[in-house]
């Protein structure tokens, strides 16, 4: 991987060059990069990838959120255009390969339909987490970020915007099918979600505020895990009906989430905060926030970002009798270790930000994040990585390069 | 009939005529036989990717120094949170960033030869009959 994403920077670097970039009047090339590389304060877990080692001289030490990518946009008409990105990054929990593949669809200037492979519009970057370049964070908080699996999709949206005295509106929606073998916490598992669809709604106020509501909801979720699928199996044929049920991921989730932001010469601040309402027993329901605001130094911005999540999990209580047989005993222990692996992800933190844009379309950002989690849950660490006693509280250091061209 | 010589001579005439330096800009376009004026937040709105009617906005690259004025007094943002809303906006196919031009007298041919194109030029700068005033700063 580590090779691919070095020739995919050399690529980068090839297609930016104004001699391809003008080469073909209605294809336009561009793309993003980024270096990213951190340090955990302790040995005692790993978070989000990061423990406490650290080698700048080594590719493998950058984070798996260093990536690259190639976007090719070819306007076919004045109202129809395809879009094409291809990603490559450094992350063991993701595929590398086309990210959006598109087409596009602009009747008006007030509409646009695009359709094909798209990425989901959760949160306010959600659409762009990948292009750090977007936004101030090195990481964005990873409370409200890392908690949307269903980050792309194949499917349809339709965004309609108008104007009203000052301000600017955008409605949008959004409707597929999500299929992804994903990593959560140290579990593989395959995800299939049908019906997956979204509504946004945008107001800019004109003044450098504005205000985003959204919802997704995933009616028909199916979560394939060989090992959970065996256990179910088992609870089933030992007549343990109510407790395969319970440990089943098949079900639906509702998600609202509500953006605020201010952008001005001096200061910006944005705040966001969502809720997850699931119908499976064994997921958990999610709230959680971020306050972050910031000032502009020249090309410097400083910023502070505040961010809590907090988890209720439904009790699974395991009704299997222990010490009657083998078989018996295997199942409880299933059941048992399933509850332990469950993501309880409680976690406050604080961090401090610094991005300098020293150059047009260049940006590099320091960040120090103080980690409050919750002893006795995941709190976003590996879960396979907690040891014995670890509080949850560390501190992340990290480091980025951005660049879009 | 092509007159290539006549950009470069009405640009020398204004650059002769704006010797000292503005700290303002005017907002002007290429709007044919229409006269209208507009709101600064209609034309923040504009040159932000919102609607805009049959109006293009076309901008100086950065580092140009009535680019950064514009920014500052019309936009209010910073030149580094527009190249980032422009990579959000371009990465989530959800918006282009306007024309771009590389110098002041790039930005006049644009405009006289484009149609319906909404730029903007230092204040002090003599605006030709045929295009529009829509805004000044100050």
């Amino acid at each position: 991987m580590a090779v691919s994403l070095w020739h995919l920077f050399a690529v980068c670097s090839l297609v930016s060059s104004p001699v391809l970039g003008s080469a073909q009047e209605n294809l336009h090339i561009s793309g993003f990069t980024r270096l990213v590389g951190g340090v955990l304060g302790t040995d005692e877990a790993r978070y989000q990838g990061y423990d406490d080692s650290v080698s700048v001289s080594s590719f493998s030490s950058v984070s798996s959120f260093s990536l690259a990518a190639v976007q090719a946009d070819y306007q076919f008409t004045d109202y129809l255009s395809g879009s094409a990105q291809v990603l490559y990054h450094s992350s063991e929990n993701r595929d590398s390969g086309i990210e959006w593949l598109y087409l596009s669809f602009e009747p008006t200037e007030a509409l646009q339909l695009k359709a094909g492979r798209l990425r989901t519009p959760a949160l306010f970057y959600s659409d762009v987490q990948d292009v750090g370049y977007a936004y101030p964070w090195v990481l964005a908080p990873q409370q409200l970020y890392s908690a949307y699996i269903f980050t792309r999709y194949e499917g349809a949206n339709l965004r309609y915007r108008f104007a009203w005295d000052n301000m600017q509106f955008e409605l949008e929606g959004y409707w597929g099918h999500f299929d992804d073998e994903i990593s959560s916490g140290d579990l593989s598992l395959n995800l299939h979600v049908e019906n997956l669809n979204g509504l946004i709604g945008l107001v800019r106020f004109g003044n450098g505020l504005s205000i985003r509501l959204a919802t997704m909801h995933a009616p028909e979720t199916d979560i394939n895990m060989v090992q959970l699928d065996l256990l179910q199996q088992g609870l089933q044929v030992a007549g343990f009906e109510k407790l395969a049920r319970m440990v089943s991921l098949e079900g639906s989730s509702r998600n609202y989430m509500a953006s605020i932001s201010y952008e001005g010469l001096e200061w910006f601040a944005t705040a966001e905060g969502t809720t997850l309402d699931s119908e499976i027993d064994a997921l958990a329901e999610l709230q959680s926030y971020y306050v972050m605001a910031g000032r502009y130094l020249g090309d410097f911005q400083v910023f502070a970002t505040l961010a809590a999540s907090s988890y209720s999990l439904n009790e699974i209580n395991n009704t299997i009798p222990p010490g009657l047989s083998p078989e018996l005993d295997q199942l409880y222990y299933g059941v048992e270790i399933l509850k332990a692996t469950l993501l309880t992800d409680e976690l406050r933190s604080f961090s401090l930000g610094t991005r300098w844009d020293f150059r047009p379309s260049m940006a590099l950002k320091a960040e120090i994040t103080w980690l409050d989690g919750e002893p006795g849950k995941s709190s976003f660490y590996d879960v396979t990585s907690i040891q014995e006693g670890f509080d949850r509280d560390t501190t992340l250091y990290q480091v980025a390069w951005e660049w879009v061209f | 009939m092509k007159r290539s010589w006549l950009y470069p001579a009405i640009l020398t005439g204004m650059l002769l005529f704006s010797a000292n330096v503005s700290a303002q800009v005017v907002v002007v376009a290429n709007l044919g036989e229409k006269n209208t004026s507009m709101k600064k937040a209609e034309i923040r709105n504009l040159f932000m990717g919102g609607i805009g009617g049959q109006l293009d906005p076309v901008t100086l690259s950065p580092g140009i120094r009535e680019r950064h004025m514009f920014n500052t007094l019309i936009v209010g943002l910073t030149e580094s949170r527009i190249q980032s809303y422009w990579a959000q906006m371009r990465f989530s196919g959800r918006n282009h960033e306007p024309v771009e031009v590389e110098s002041v007298e790039a930005m006049l041919r644009y405009l006289l030869e484009n149609e319906g194109s909404v730029g903007y030029l230092p204040a002090d700068f003599p605006v030709p009959r045929s295009l529009t005033v829509l805004y000044t700063t100050g």
